[in-house]
């Protein structure tokens, strides 16, 4: 993770990046890197810390202690020169409410300096990208969840930042314009764009280049998810992850988790995963089960999920007193 | 125009909004007018026609002369006639006249004896400004009848002295005259004041702020694109309702037009100012709206708009000397009511032009592009 510091292919770099308001750490010495058209998942729970990151990379908020740069550019000395080069989509989708579609658009690429045939062509591609074409008359307050989420994600793009930050863009939106969003990114990642993103949402998690995993202020996770899932600490020696399907799953799982080495089991719909010691074979299991009148029992091996990885970590540094 | 980059997009944006959002702009225009019109009317404190209860116990060609010339003042109507004193204290007491005149009995058969024939009045002192003009009058109605009859008795057909007054300006002395331009300085203040304060602000309870603090404009474009479109709509509100104080009130404007817009618009860029600085200490549009209130009661008692300056303890006049609208209310007053020009006033307009500029840039100052 320790990337050489001159290394042109890395987008975002944060060095013990910390920020306290008055005696509250909101972020208490992350040091990360994110390398150019990767997209890297930003997790945590509420209150851990993720948008103070974004804010502190974006220019928006003084860092206490620690250095960032973004695009080579060190957020607060050159803060001037680093802004033309990223984009910001927040939380709330801030939009002019009052304002069209068109005019929202219009207004964005004035900011950013278009104007004229450049303004034009780039709004044409942003309408064509982001369907928005039929709204354009439509004032964003009366837009649902989904297009308000495109307008402020070409509001974001109009002037083709190389690094596009998105605070929590999932949130509070149907499904299909979230499973659009994420083609979306893709697209940019591929076109060399370096994304930022913050998330509740595993499986959007796994389908990131790099994670990151913020908890209690602190990056307690940070790399690529297979990596991450090969960790020692998720991985304990001696143990071995199951998926387990049978009939009346809460039933089984009650009886498993009796099982000595049975360390955790987790439903998933109707099947559970268990991360048992390598001692307790499939048989034991089975029989265990039998014992308890569950038939049609099927066992595979599994490998750990992010969500694993993040319950590990979690753990690990509960039981570390801190 | 690098300092000032953002500010084109900004006025694009500002104008739009402000004209989309006809609420805002209805509440920009409709109070000021409406408080223009009650504090217009209300603020008449010309003493006329009060409201009097007679007692006339004497019932003589004498007595009825006496309050013929009472009433002829205009001062006084005679709205009650009651037939005892008791009557006549009770008339006053419940607020039901202002003032209650007694002719004793004899009036008529003192004045003939040539012994001083006493006419009583009742004022009720607990409006002052009321009391003291009913005084006043009566007072001089006294004084003239009895030397109208001294001079008769002693054969003098002219008075020894006499006072030739000669009203400058406002000769009519309606007090609109004087109320309506500080009324004018008032109700820009509380409007503009409000509107650019609460502009910065909403932004920022949106998060419309934090989006345009990530792209490359600047303050200086940031806080001008703010305040020009609140320029030229507060501008277009003066400019109402100067023609509403001509048209409705009859105030006649004396002096240049062109005095009074310079005037006006100096003060309404240190009002814009002013609301700017708010809104960057303020979180809240709640916030917003209390701090401009701040300003606002010391711009009604100590700016000279009802209350005169002159006679306020040192205190109070220091507050006032820092109050743009002071100022603004002794241009205006000069300018409208005694046709002053530019140099008879120019340390106010320096005096105006200095903290609006101030205020201004203490605003770029202290404001920076960081979410707090």
């Amino acid at each position: 993770m320790a990337a050489d510091p001159s290394d042109p292919d890395v987008m975002i770099r944060c060095t013990g990046l910390t920020r306290r308001f008055r005696h509250f750490t909101a972020v208490d010495g992350v040091t990360l890197s994110v390398r150019r058209g990767a997209i890297f998942g930003f997790l945590g729970p509420n209150g851990s810390g993720k948008s103070t990151v974004i804010r502190m990379l974006c220019g928006l908020l003084e860092p206490s202690g620690g250095t960032a740069s973004v695009g080579g550019l060190d957020v607060v000395r050159e803060t001037e020169r680093m802004k033309p080069l990223i984009g910001y989509m927040s939380q709330k989708f801030s939009l002019y409410d009052e304002l069209t579609v068109h005019e929202n658009l219009q207004f964005y690429g004035r900011l950013y300096g278009l104007n004229g045939a450049r303004l034009r062509t780039r709004y044409d591609e942003l309408v064509a990208m982001t369907h928005l074409a039929p709204y354009l008359r439509r004032r964003a307050e009366l837009l649902s969840g989904g297009w308000r989420q495109r307008l402020a994600m070409a509001c974001a793009l109009v002037h083709q930042p190389k690094v596009l930050f998105l605070d929590e863009p999932t949130a509070g939106i149907d499904p299909v314009a979230r499973r659009e969003l994420w083609d979306l990114l893709f697209d940019f990642a591929s076109h060399g764009m370096t994304l930022f993103v913050t998330t509740h949402y595993m499986d959007e998690a796994e389908r990131c280049s790099q994670v990151g995993y913020i908890h209690q202020s602190k990056l307690i996770a940070c790399g690529e998810p297979d990596a991450l899932k090969r960790l020692p600490e998720v991985n304990p020696p001696g143990t071995h992850r199951l998926e387990l399907e049978c009939e009346h799953v809460t039933a089984g799982l009650r009886t498993l988790r009796e099982v000595p080495g049975v360390r955790a089991a987790t439903v998933f719909g109707r099947s559970m995963r268990l991360l048992v010691d390598t001692s307790v074979s499939e048989d034991v299991l089975r029989g265990k089960l039998a014992d308890a009148g569950i038939q049609g029992v099927d066992i595979r091996p599994v490998g750990p999920s992010l969500e694993d990885v993040f319950v590990a970590l979690t753990d690990r540094m509960g039981e570390g007193g801190t | 125009m690098s300092l000032f980059r953002g500010f084109r997009a900004i006025l694009y944006k500002e104008f739009l909004v402000l004209f989309r959002d006809r609420f805002t702009l209805f509440l920009m225009f409709f109070p000021p007018v409406l408080e223009m019109v009650a504090f217009g009317y209300a603020l008449d404190t010309d003493v006329r026609r009060m409201r009097t209860a007679l007692l006339d116990a004497d019932r003589t060609v004498e007595s009825r002369l006496i309050v013929d010339r009472l009433v002829n003042t205009d001062t006084f109507r005679v709205v009650e006639t009651v037939a005892g004193e008791a009557e006549l204290t009770a008339a006053v007491r419940q607020g039901r006249v202002y003032v209650g005149v007694e002719i004793p009995p004899g009036f008529a058969r003192d004045l003939a004896a040539g012994r001083t024939a006493h006419v009583q009045v009742l004022v009720d002192g607990s409006n002052s400004s009321v009391a003291s003009s009913a005084l006043n009058t009566v007072v001089a109605v006294a004084l003239r009848e009895s030397m109208a009859r001294l001079a008769e008795a002693a054969g003098v057909r002219e008075l020894p002295f006499e006072v030739r007054p000669q009203m400058l300006f406002n000769p009519s002395m309606r007090s609109p005259n004087f109320f309506i331009p500080g009324v004018i300085g008032v109700v820009l203040q509380i409007s503009t004041t409000f509107a650019t304060a609460m502009s910065l602000v909403r932004e920022r309870e949106r998060g419309t702020l934090e989006q345009l603090f990530v792209s490359p404009l600047r303050r200086w474009g940031l806080l001008l694109g703010k305040l020009v479109p609140y320029y030229v709509v507060s501008s277009l509100m003066a400019l109402a309702l100067f023609t509403l104080m001509s048209g409705l009130f009859g105030v006649a404007i004396a002096g240049s037009l062109w005095a009074l817009a310079l005037a006006t618009g100096l003060y309404l860029f240190a009002l814009l100012a002013l609301g700017l600085l708010l809104s960057t200490r303020a979180q809240t549009q709640m916030q917003a709206l209390q701090f401009s209130m701040v300003f606002v009661m010391p711009s009604v008692f100590f700016s000279g708009f009802i209350f005169p300056r002159d006679t306020m303890p040192p205190v109070f006049r220091a507050i006032g000397a820092c109050l743009p609208t002071t100022y603004f209310i002794e241009l205006t007053r000069g300018i409208v009511l005694r046709g002053a020009t530019l140099a008879d006033f120019a340390p106010h307009l320096a005096v105006l032009a200095a903290m609006g500029a101030g205020l201004f840039l203490l605003c770029v100052l202290r404001f920076r592009l960081k979410v707090a």
